[in-house]
């Protein structure tokens, strides 16, 4: 793929990632916030696709079916099931409001526009202009980490730090080699199963809970 | 051979624990395959001591000096762990707290964490070194919850969430050194040194090769996110919240080897990216970074410390202070300073996992984990009682226990680099350390009225392990002799 | 590709400039009347025929103005500001024609300036009274003003970062001559954070309901609840002008295909009811949106405001990065 359409694709597919990100944080109903980190997923799937097809890089395409899959269906599955198990509550609780958290959002956004110069300064083209999306994303995602207090929640920022993360890699590197790539989308897997079992066993154990209720460690 | 040896052997004894039901046999099976484990390691340092390097595996594994002394330090920690939990399995089951099932899960976890640290050591591969660190995150989560108490299923949360999130960035750090590793300046494009595109990009040995031509502006950016990221593992501040909670609440054993060698194998990454990071940005750079989080990790230490009631937190907090130590050690950069730092590795290894195993004895004899509640322990339990004490002589750094000699040896370092208001700032820190660990020590080995009970052996198969454990901890203070090469060897990989 | 203002030209702009107010003027209550017949149908009723907001008009036009008693002359002033400030901002915006008559005034600032003085003044109005109803009114439109008219400014300022300008006719003139902008990321993000603006400084669902008269509920209807007669009229006029000048502004910038670029009167013709077809295909969806979801929870409405907002300065980086 190449010229304009290549451009236009992978612009739209990157800022797909972002605005999928800005919604986690906008809605509060936490089916609407898994749809669009499965909807990230599937973004961040094409992104690589995009470039693979671009690059004619077979590694990179597998990488991208992985993602697509891993990240676009599986993932979200999961934690749909984790919603789905606790009906009474499918509100994110947030620390701060939504208004001020999506205004932090946009700031966030800014600086993560101004710390990228240094990276697209070195190899300028298409692709590495738009890795400030992906810092833009892992931001947002530690910024929804720190501020909302269910699993779930908590569970969807530590995915869009991932997919900030990925979506910086595909874009500077064009992936990082094919081993090391699929080892860490096999690690992201495995953190969410075991978060997803982790977070079934305390609803067991503590019935439905927020996070605030785990206050028993702390100085 | 060697090196498929020393991951095949723990990995396949945890195969074998999880087939069959957790009997005591198993537990002593784990126990000589850590021990094979320390034993390889040794010849492994042997011959790594002259400076070579071995690789395996088409060049994915690779051993210097550096990766086998950590390989000596994992074994060591893993046989002590390993010995002691024949006895922390044995008894729970016997208490029924846990099950036979349970058991084996357990075993297959931990000889998988020790595999997935062998390999994060032993890997040439930046990258690969990264997954097999994130492995180790997923294989103690279970570890840590193991309890299946609130308070254990909290502090796995945390633990898992907080190190996924820093483990993340340090991926992004690694993304950005291969990023600047493809793209080198000052250098003609295509020129051969670097592969043009694949695995061998991330490898240790052109990654050293190319330091010098990696793009400084993207360095400076990776190696902040390194230092946070990995940091985050080897518990420094300002990412050092999940540490007491999950160090308190592991089993004895799993706390022994997180605190013990897990967070140092953390910082053996953070030492490797270092050794890349200088060679492009001067040590400048990473001596800031380094010493701002070190000082951090100390002040929080200290502050936190204070407060403390409960023996396991209050040794936690004590591993985020060794670890200042380590980093503030590791800013001096200086051979002399790296290999003080890889003695203190060891050191506190040895020290925090005896520590953490009398710590677990206590707990199971005694039932309670406040300071307060556990008085006078000398008196009713001399055995146990004498080496919690010396072990927390030896973690203040006292002689003739090793970590004095290489805080001192850092400090002298630090002072020859011109740090010599860290190594102020950190005496100071040392000097609370040492006063409100001494006061909560008082208490817990001395204080109280003892009660009218006659004192308790403590069982062998605790007190040969932990001994052991002490008086190499004192032997590596006193003999320069078979540790002195290999640490100046391993030094020498990461300073130039 | 932008025209210039010429001596000869001068006058036809003039004349397209009144073209643009007259559309507006009579297709704001239209475009009201469009919208109401939508949702009467969608919730399976006939309604009122599309032009009853015209006719409303004239009937309040013929009755006798009323003033509280302690008003000052805020009160009779406001609504004549109101209609002047979007009067003002229709004539120089680039909707039917990309060379309005003072088009270099045409800046992105200065239009969504005189917008906000016409709600500042409005929310004057609502406190001028004195009454409960008309400041709680007030109080609530300026706060969904003080987020909804930066949303807007940033919105368009994506657009004019892409095109170089702060110009709305050249920021349109720019568009025609890039197609391939117009599916751009900056350009969905900037729109839909433009239909939110949208929805929010007209008062409708799901932020305010225009037909409500639920005191409790009210937004737009509790501020301007003093007027009657002909200053009523003049503020429904007013507000139906910002409808439909907001509606086109959109269309022309996102969608520009079909304005005039000339003043020749067949491409004038052409522009107008291009222009008409483009806003009433927005106003049918905003109606059918109207219909599907219901009113936000007041301290639920900054929530989506600032997500505009967001979106719009996402839209400005998103810019700023694929330039």
């Amino acid at each position: 793929m190449s010229g304009p359409a290549y451009v236009d694709a992978l612009d739209l597919a990157a800022g797909a990632v972002l605005v999928c990100a800005v919604v986690t944080l906008w809605r509060r109903d936490l089916r609407a916030i898994v749809s669009a980190l499965s909807i990230q997923g599937i973004a961040l799937g094409v992104v690589a696709a995009v470039l693979a097809a671009h690059e004619h890089d077979v590694g990179l395409g597998v990488i991208a079916g992985v993602v697509l899959v891993a990240k676009g269906i599986v993932i979200p599955a999961l934690l749909r099931q984790l919603v789905r198990r606790d009906p009474g509550s499918r509100e994110t609780a947030a620390s701060i409001n939504v208004s001020a958290s999506l205004v932090v959002a946009a700031a966030l956004i800014v600086v993560a526009f101004l710390v990228s110069g240094k990276l697209t300064a070195l190899l300028p083209n298409t692709a590495t202009h738009l890795t400030p999306i992906g810092l833009a994303t892992v931001l947002l995602g530690f910024f929804l980490l720190v501020t909302r207090r269910k699993a779930v929640s908590q569970i969807v920022g530590l995915l869009l730090i991932d997919n900030g993360v990925a979506l910086v890699a595909f874009l500077l590197t064009a992936g990082v080699p094919l081993l090391v790539e699929l080892g860490a989308s096999l690690d992201v897997l495995l953190v969410v199963v075991v978060l997803r079992v982790l977070a079934s066993t305390m609803h067991r154990a503590l019935g439905p809970f927020d996070l605030d209720q785990l206050r028993e460690l702390h100085d | 051979m060697l090196l498929y040896a020393i991951l095949c052997v723990p990995f396949t004894a945890g195969i074998v624990a999880a087939i069959v039901p957790w009997a005591r046999w198993v537990g002593y099976l784990t126990t000589v395959a850590n021990g094979t484990v320390l034993c390889l390691g040794i010849v492994l340092a042997a011959r790594t001591t002259n400076r070579q390097a071995i690789g395996a595996l088409d060049g994915a594994l690779r051993a210097d000096a550096l990766s086998s002394f950590m390989v000596v330090v994992i074994g060591t920690i893993a046989l002590l762990a390993a010995w002691q939990g024949i006895r922390y399995l044995g008894v729970e089951i016997e208490r029924e707290q846990s099950s036979r099932r349970h058991g084996a899960l357990y075993a297959l976890l931990v000889q998988i964490f020790v595999t997935c640290m062998l390999t994060a050591v032993l890997a040439s591969n930046l990258g690969a070194m990264w997954i097999a660190v994130e492995a180790t995150t997923i294989a103690t989560t279970f570890l840590v919850g193991h309890r299946r108490s609130d308070r254990a299923l909290e502090a796995s949360w945390k633990y898992i969430i907080i190190c996924s999130v820093g483990i993340a960035l340090a991926f992004l750090g690694t993304v950005l050194v291969y990023f600047a590793a493809l793209h080198p300046v000052g250098r003609a494009i295509g020129s051969s040194s670097i592969q043009s595109h694949g695995a061998g990009v991330l490898d240790w040995t052109s990654l050293m090769a190319a330091s010098g031509h990696l793009d400084p502006g993207v360095m400076r950016l990776a190696m902040a996110l390194l230092v946070l990221g990995y940091g985050t593992k080897v518990g420094l501040a300002p990412m050092h919240s999940w540490l007491p909670d999950a160090h308190s609440q592991a089993p004895a054993p799993v706390s022994a080897l997180m605190s013990g060698v897990l967070l140092t194998v953390a910082f053996y990454a953070l030492l490797r990216f270092k050794a890349i990071a200088d060679g492009a940005l001067g040590i400048g750079y990473s001596r800031t970074l380094l010493v701002i989080v070190g000082l951090g990790s100390l002040i929080v230490a200290a502050s936190l410390l204070i407060t403390q009631k409960d023996y396991k937190r209050m040794l936690a907090y004590h591993s985020i202070e060794h670890m200042g130590l380590i980093a503030l050690g590791a800013a001096a950069g200086s051979s002399l300073a790296i290999a003080a730092v890889l003695l203190h590795i060891l050191g506190h290894g040895l020290a925090k996992a005896v520590l953490f195993l009398a710590s677990g004895e206590i707990l199971i004899l005694e039932g309670a984990s406040e300071i307060e509640k556990v008085p006078a322990l000398l008196a009713r339990r001399p055995v146990l009682g004498g080496i919690f004490g010396f072990g927390l002589v030896a973690l203040l750094g006292l002689p003739p226990f090793s970590l004095f000699v290489s805080e001192l040896n850092m400090i002298r370092a630090e002072v020859a680099v011109g740090l010599g208001w860290v190594a102020g700032i950190s005496l100071v820190c040392m000097a609370v350390i040492f006063a409100v660990v001494m006061a909560h020590g008082r208490h817990l080995l001395l204080g109280g009225t003892p009660k009218s009970e006659a004192s308790v052996a403590t069982s062998r198969l605790v007190s040969i392990p932990l001994v052991s454990g002490l008086l190499a901890c004192a032997a590596f203070g006193v003999l320069a002799w078979p540790l002195q090469p290999l640490l100046h060897a391993a030094a020498h990989v990461v300073v130039r | 590709m932008t025209a210039t203002v010429t001596t000869s030209g001068l006058g036809a702009s003039i004349v397209t400039s009144i073209v643009q107010l007259v559309m507006i003027v009579l297709g704001g209550p239209l475009v009201l009347g469009v919208m109401a017949k939508v949702r009467a149908r969608a919730e399976g009723r006939i309604g009122a025929p599309i032009h009853q907001p015209l006719r409303d008009l004239r009937k309040l036009l013929t009755k006798e103005s009323v003033h509280a008693e302690h008003s000052s002359a805020v009160l009779p002033i406001a609504p004549f500001v109101l209609v002047a400030t979007a009067a003002v901002a229709i004539v120089v915006s680039p909707l039917v024609t990309t060379t309005p008559v003072l088009e270099h005034s045409a800046d992105l600032f200065v239009v969504v300036f005189l917008l906000l003085m016409g709600s500042i003044v409005l929310a004057l109005a609502g406190l001028d009274a004195g009454t409960a109803f008309g400041g709680m009114g007030s109080s609530r439109a300026m706060t969904i003003g003080a987020l909804a008219e930066p949303a807007l400014l940033v919105a368009i300022l994506a657009l004019s970062v892409q095109a170089g300008t702060s110009n709305l006719p050249k920021i349109v003139a720019a568009t025609l001559a890039h197609p391939s902008w117009a599916a751009g990321p900056e350009r969905l993000l900037a729109f839909v954070a433009f239909l939110i603006v949208i929805l929010a400084e007209t008062g409708r669902i799901p932020i305010d309901n225009p037909s409500t008269h639920l005191e409790l509920t009210m937004i737009h209807e509790a501020m301007v609840l003093e007027y009657a007669g002909p200053e009523l009229a003049l503020v429904t006029l007013g507000e139906a002008m910002r409808l439909g000048f907001l509606l086109s502004l959109a269309a022309s910038l996102f969608f520009p295909w079909g304005i005039a670029t000339s003043t020749n009167p067949a491409h004038i013709v052409i522009a107008v009811v291009a222009l008409s077809a483009k806003v009433v295909v927005i106003a049918v969806a905003i109606a059918l949106l109207e219909v599907r979801t219901a009113k936000l929870r007041l301290f639920r409405v900054p929530e989506l405001l600032t997500g505009g907002f967001v979106l719009a300065v996402l839209s400005v980086v998103t810019g700023l990065v694929t330039r």
